[in-house]
């Protein structure tokens, strides 16, 4: 196998593979699972079978093309349809052994995923490489920082037993009321390696100055801060650097249903995850797929074939694929997950998403970063860009006229900033489309 | 399991007299752990870490961590697989929590969700496991879980028995034909029996009650045939003066629980026929 030497810390072998090589292993397990989808799992024996498509035919990932994608809409309507959560797609090599589902939820419902022993391990193993990447080593305590419901929960505390981790377990959930609690235990185990979801990071370090803790001493220590669960722009990666003090801010992303991408040393995008996933951004109209750095709606092949398996799944998420090579040597593409399309919006020829938003305010008004704001659905539907953000301590109209010109100026559309006194703790670091209402 | 030595443990020295410590409540220990700094409030060998830490629901000022080993993790969860099988728990069915992760019921049932346990109390018997978020605006997805999942058990955290049966009334009942039966768990102790008839008025099924006390890494269940809560044999309960109970965990080693006072209860000698062996408790 033709392997590169350029990364500077391999988790193992398939880190050194070059990309034409990884390319060539992505078709051999792709086209593995496919085999054992069509062998074993009806929801997809069935629906190769109406695409007309034969597994022994699958030659290149290119291929992928002639299977249809599928979507949570879908899902939900063939739950319904069933009266179940089991829709065929679910694998388990030892029937005798009892499963633990985990949830996705969204706006428009809930479907379930399922687990089994054998899944966490293979995957378990896969988010410790990517982990890897985002600097994880052995022997520092992991705070489990998922609550049980999500998938996320059943890889933490494989993951502290893999880096021979202590595994920390607080009590309560992951909601801002129980940030006090997760200082406490940032406090007293100091961890190394801290992965958090970066809704929550906010309302841990309001917490933490309540109880008299500055950000940077609740940090001390910490060489990784590991944020997920939002797109992060560099000026809220360098924000987030200033407030904690942490030397190094990574990022993961993915989605529930199999994809796994995170940052490497070099910050130029989040790498796939190769041994959980295949990922490919297409077009959302003609299904194709996009050119590299293009948006596109993400399309994944989960490539584990235990528990749930997604063939073709689209998460509705808007990403960029970049397969040029990166500095750091590492053969996976990179991807940045930078919304979801539901909550995209359209001025004219352009669709947007909120981090655009973000991005063109740090970009334009460089003190604006790190600043929570609320994109308001009513602006949106009367044809304007209209911002709730926190009003600053002073220099309020000057500000608020700054911005406006930075979002004019960027968008061409007419754009308005209300001031309020105070947005919910929860969406500091995550600027959502809300109504106002919702805002109160 | 043989009992540590106590005189190595900061919290037990001070309890020590020619035999057995006192008695000992959680106040004591959050108590110890605010005036020695120490998140296991003197319940760890100096030096001693534990593979997995508990931070214990109850307490709060500050809060009061426990470790385990991965032996004492097996033994508890094998004391809640007895729990959940007398319940009547099978292989193939499903139970669901509404509650916190961090609810020992949960975090026990299955081998996923915590570092180093081998088998889960549920899926080891070849039980499915699911969870939802112990808060009341999960409420919704619960119902949803109710309706698609089927679940045949369910657990609900007390304080989400009344948004879940508000719920209920309006929305009306979910999975029905599936569900067997439900338990109420409270974070220390039990819940109020009109807790657990609210619920079985709601959900149609029996509903039974659960006792917990994190800190001794007690999980009981009482008993539809005798009403009393069946002690596990991992537990030792023994009569205190004025009415209160106390008791000592055999398979806890790393964070001894040597006579935790539990509070007021009556214990009740064996002879149950649903489990003839076990030590009872009378808990109102």
């Amino acid at each position: 196998m033709e392997l590169t030497r350029r990364v500077a810390e391999p988790f193992d072998r398939l880190d050194l593979l070059s990309p034409a090589a990884l390319r060539r292993w992505w078709t051999a397990r792709v086209r593995r699972v496919l085999e054992i989808a069509v062998a074993e799992l009806p929801f997809y024996r069935d629906r190769f079978s109406a695409a007309g498509f034969d597994v022994a035919s699958f030659r290149t990932l290119t291929d992928l093309a002639r299977l249809p994608t599928f979507r949570k809409k879908d899902m939900l309507a063939w739950q319904s349809e069933r009266g179940s959560h089991r829709l065929g797609i679910e694998r388990s090599v030892d029937p005798r052994a009892g499963e633990t589902l985990t949830v996705s939820s969204g706006t428009i419902g809930t479907t379930f995923l399922t687990i089994n022993a054998r899944w966490r391990r293979v995957q378990g193993k896969s988010s410790a490489r990517a982990h890897w990447w985002a600097g994880f080593r052995p022997g520092s305590a992991f705070v489990i920082s998922a609550p049980a419901w999500h998938a996320y929960a059943a890889i933490q505390p494989f993951l502290a037993e893999f880096f021979e981790a202590q595994c920390i377990v607080v009590s309560g959930t992951y909601l801002p009321r129980y940030a006090d609690r997760i200082v406490d235990a940032l406090r007293r185990f100091r961890p190394r390696y801290v992965a958090m979801f970066l809704p929550m990071v906010f309302p841990i370090l309001t917490a933490a100055r309540r109880l008299g803790v500055e950000p940077r001493a609740l940090f001390d220590g910490v060489e990784v801060l590991l944020v997920t669960g939002a797109p992060i722009t560099a000026g809220m990666g360098a924000h987030l650097r200033e407030l904690t003090g942490v030397a190094r801010i990574s990022e993961a992303a993915g989605a529930t249903e199999g994809v796994l991408a995170m940052s490497c040393t070099e910050s130029r995008g989040l790498h796939v995850s190769p041994d959980t996933c295949y990922v490919e951004a297409l077009d959302r109209e003609t299904r194709l797929p996009v050119a590299p750095r293009s948006r596109g709606t993400m399309v994944h092949c989960f490539l584990i074939p235990e528990g749930s398996v997604y063939l073709r799944y689209d998460s509705e998420d808007v990403v960029t694929i970049d397969d040029d090579p990166c500095p750091c040597g590492l053969p996976s593409p990179r991807i940045k997950i930078v919304g979801r399309w539901e909550n995209s919006f359209r001025f004219g020829a352009q669709t947007l998403v909120p981090y655009d938003v973000q991005l063109a305010l740090e970009e334009g008004v460089p003190e604006t970063v790190g600043m929570p704001f609320i994109i308001s659905r009513e602006g949106l539907d009367a044809g304007k860009l209209r911002l709730l953000v926190s009003e600053p301590a002073r220099d309020a109209p000057a500000l608020a006229e700054r911005l406006r010109a930075c979002l004019e100026g960027r968008f061409g559309v007419a754009s308005d900033i209300a001031w309020v006194r105070e947005l919910p703790v929860a969406v500091k670091g995550v600027a959502p489309v809300l109504s106002e209402r919702q805002v109160g | 399991m043989r009992l540590p030595d106590l005189r190595d443990f900061p919290f037990y020295r001070p309890r020590l007299g020619r035999g057995a410590p006192e008695p000992w409540a959680l106040e004591e220990l959050e108590d110890h752990a605010a005036r020695h700094d120490d998140p296991f409030g003197g319940r760890l060998r100096a030096g001693v870490r534990p593979p997995v830490a508990l931070q214990i629901e109850m307490t709060s000022e500050p809060p009061v961590w426990s470790g385990l080993q991965p032996r004492e993790l097996s033994a508890w969860a094998r004391v809640l697989s007895r729990l959940w099988e007398r319940f009547g728990l099978e292989a193939g069915q499903t139970i669901a929590f509404f509650d916190y992760g961090s609810n020992p019921c949960v975090l026990l049932s299955s081998s996923i969700y915590v570092s180093h346990l081998k088998r889960g109390a549920a899926t080891g018997l070849g039980a499915n496991v699911i969870c939802n978020d112990g808060v009341a605006s999960m409420t919704g997805r619960f119902l949803g879980i109710l309706e698609t999942v089927r679940p045949s058990a369910l657990v609900v955290r007390r304080d989400l028995v009344a948004p879940l049966a508000d719920a209920i009334a309006t929305q009306g009942r979910r999975g029905e034909g599936a569900l067997r039966w439900a338990a109420v768990a409270e974070v220390e102790g039990a819940p109020a029996s009109r807790e657990a008839h609210r619920l079985s008025d709601s959900l149609g099924v029996p509903v039974r009650r659960l006792l917990r006390a994190d800190a001794a890494f007690l999980i009981s269940g009482d008993c539809a045939a005798c009403g009393f809560f069946h002690l596990d044999r991992g537990y030792h309960v023994e009569k205190l003066p004025e009415g209160q109970v106390a008791v000592t965990t055999r398979f806890a080693a790393e964070c001894p629980a040597v006579r935790y006072r539990l509070g007021a209860g009556e214990i009740v000698a064996p002879g149950c026929r649903s489990e003839p062996a076990a030590w009872r408790l009378a808990w109102s």
